[in-house]
């Protein structure tokens, strides 16, 4: 192929001439591109984990202060709910309505520091972590009998359990004494749970819980209630009296047809839930909506922010190649002796300020990815929340494509500088 | 008859301070002529030089080189005329720096008629033909002499009927000033192209058959 040059070559050439200028021009576009990318594919990712953890629930019922915490707790183990729920009322709620399952949960209890959820097999055979992913198992089986234990997939990993391991659960929602922390509550040493079962990763809150039985969790609160009244044999099913068998919520959800909106019935079911004032009703979905508006202002800060980074690389690029502009005058006048025209220069120059726009663009949506991929390793690893580290397909096309078309921007007054370039008296010899 | 490699008619410039002006009534420069225009400095040899390649507008008059008239054109068409009929030499070279020899004359060629796939060929040939060993070296890293012989390579590259020389020797000392203008001379008569050279080195005077004096055309006082 026979040698020539063009305009994008002399480009890339004054930009090989100033390598210093030109990398740190690209890096600062390149760096607020990524921080934008990653902050919006983070505000997006974090939305979709949790939505994760509520799942194929319709309603959430607690004794909780408000739906928010009844949700943050329910769902995301925030902390064990306060006020129970006693059994009839679970009984009375599931016969109210034709539910589709009425799941009864019971919190409190952990294994050093990861909660432990006692509920019924409904919960690991109809409740989806994640509405259309069932909970699938990777080693054993689902507990079948009280005093059997099943790790969320984070439990698992974090705790260091193997399957047929023996473990007590401590009173409390902190770390056990086990783990050193005095301030704990204490070890159910009476009742060893045996692990029968580890559960995949579902990508949400609740694969940092333990899962068992709940007549398991009634034994051990009635052990602790006989215990302070001073009577210290152990406790079977036959000795549970309505003041141990106590739930923390219940998950409901209506029956519904594929395809059909099941939001009406929910509202009336929700409507008529809220009537009962020892009971908080929460809509799982719109409390998650509502937690987002109340970060929404952080959020938009922090996105302001990134603007201002994104805008202010834009005008180092203006100024780098405003700059540069004094030491180019000769070399721009030796273009237009040969030839070239003023549009053709100031062209030129717009396409250098271009090219800066999309290897920042180019090098910050790297960036983002890699951010984005280490950063989900990490929350995966360290709290079990998933989050997909693929970049959304219209942030980044819009968000690369503003840092390309504001370099393009950038490069207009420079480029005009070019333009008004005096050739006769810019070929001179130096003085 | 062919057409002249210039005919300036009645131009008239006069500088934007007032400092002083240039009348040519008629200069007519033949294909492959060589003419040395003569004179002291600040006489206004440059700015001739500048009004025939398009980088100055005159007041009136009209300039043709190579038949078109450069007068008529504005903008990018009296650029293009330029880049395609006038080759220009500087004191100073004016080559383009962080580009290799042969880079700085594929630069003049890409604003020329020449067709593009004949660039390399034509850049490569030019170089070789004036000496020049390595047409991938940067010009920065080429002897004063080398830099010189691009520099003419690059005006000679688009085929030009006309050379401008702009005090090409001014910096020289004698004996590299006759070498460069030797250099010159022989490449230009080897294109065929005409040559307008400027010095104000009285020794230039009996290397060309014609010599103009830019008193002829000046009016007023020194710049």
């Amino acid at each position: 192929m026979s040698r020539t040059l063009t305009d994008t070559r002399i480009v890339l050439r004054s930009l090989q001439a100033r390598p210093l200028s030109t990398w740190v021009t690209v890096g600062m576009v390149g760096v607020s591109v990524g921080l934008l990318l990653v902050l919006l594919g983070m505000r997006t990712a974090s939305r979709e984990a949790f939505d994760r953890g509520s799942g194929n629930t319709h309603l959430l019922v607690s004794a909780d202060p408000s739906p928010l915490v009844a949700v943050l707790n329910g769902i995301f183990y925030a902390n064990a709910p306060a006020n129970p729920i006693p059994w009839a009322k679970y009984q009375q709620i599931r016969g109210s309505f034709p539910w589709l399952w009425a799941i009864p949960t019971q919190q409190g209890d952990s294994y050093r520091g990861f909660p432990t959820m006692a509920t019924s097999a409904d919960f690991l055979t109809k409740f989806e972590p994640v509405a259309g992913e069932p909970w699938k198992l990777r080693e054993g089986r689902l507990f079948e009998r009280p005093f059997e234990i099943v790790l969320g997939a984070a439990a698992a990993k974090g705790s260091g359990l193997r399957m047929g391991q023996e473990v007590f659960l401590t009173h409390g929602s902190g770390s056990s004494r086990e783990g050193g922390d005095e301030h704990a509550g204490h070890v159910h040493t009476e009742y060893p749970f045996k692990v029968v079962g580890i559960l995949e990763p579902s990508g949400s809150a609740h694969d940092r819980a333990l899962f068992v039985d709940l007549e398991s969790s009634w034994i051990l609160h009635a052990f602790d209630r006989r215990e302070r009244e001073g009577n210290h044999a152990k406790v079977g099913p036959a000795d549970l009296v309505d003041a141990d068998r106590m739930v923390t919520g219940i998950l409901l959800r209506l029956p519904t047809r594929p395809g059909s909106d099941a939001s009406a019935a929910m509202q009336q079911q929700f409507d008529t839930l809220r009537r009962d004032t020892s009971i908080v009703v929460a809509q799982p979905a719109q409390q998650i909506q509502r937690l987002f508006e109340i970060v929404s202002n952080v959020d938009g800060l922090f996105i302001g922010m990134a603007v201002v980074v994104l805008v202010s690389s834009a005008v180092s690029t203006m100024l780098a190649l405003y700059n540069s502009m004094a030491a180019r005058t000769r070399q721009v006048a030796v273009l237009r002796v040969l030839g070239a025209s003023q549009g053709r220069v100031f062209g030129m120059v717009v396409t250098e300020s271009l090219l800066i726009g999309f290897g920042g663009a180019a090098l910050g949506v790297v960036m983002a990815l890699v951010g984005g991929i280490a950063a989900s390793a990490w929350l995966r690893a360290s709290i079990g929340l998933v989050i997909d580290p693929a970049l959304d397909a219209r942030s980044t096309v819009i968000v690369a494509g503003g840092a390309v078309a504001l370099s393009a921007l950038a490069g207009m007054l420079p480029a005009w500088r070019a333009y008004q370039v005096p050739v006769a008296d810019s070929l001179r010899p130096a003085a | 008859m062919a057409d002249p490699a210039l005919h300036v008619k009645d131009l008239q410039f006069t500088h934007a301070g007032g400092a002083f002006a240039l009348a040519v009534p008629d200069l007519r420069i033949d294909a492959g002529e060589h003419v040395l225009l003569a004179g002291g400095s600040g006489r206004g040899k440059s700015t001739l030089l500048q009004l025939v390649a398009g980088l100055r507008d005159p007041q009136g008059g009209s300039i043709e080189v190579g038949g078109v008239r450069m007068t008529a054109l504005e903008g990018a068409a009296r650029d293009r005329a330029r880049g395609r009929r006038i080759g220009m030499v500087f004191q100073t070279f004016n080559l383009l720096h962080g580009f290799t020899a042969a880079e700085n004359l594929l630069a003049a060629l890409m604003f020329s008629d020449v067709p593009a796939p004949q660039h390399e060929e034509r850049a490569l040939g030019l170089l070789k033909a004036l000496g020049i060993p390595d047409p991938d070296a940067d010009v920065d890293r080429l002897s004063v002499g080398q830099q010189q012989r691009v520099a003419v390579a690059r005006a000679l590259a688009a085929r030009p009927a006309l050379v401008l020389a702009d005090e090409p020797t001014a910096s020289l000392d004698p004996a590299h000033a006759a070498e460069a203008m030797d250099l010159i001379q022989r490449a230009c008569r080897d294109a065929g192209a005409a040559l307008l050279c400027t010095s104000h080195d009285p020794a230039m005077r009996g290397r060309f058959a014609r010599v103009e004096d830019i008193e002829r055309f000046a009016r007023g006082a020194a710049a």
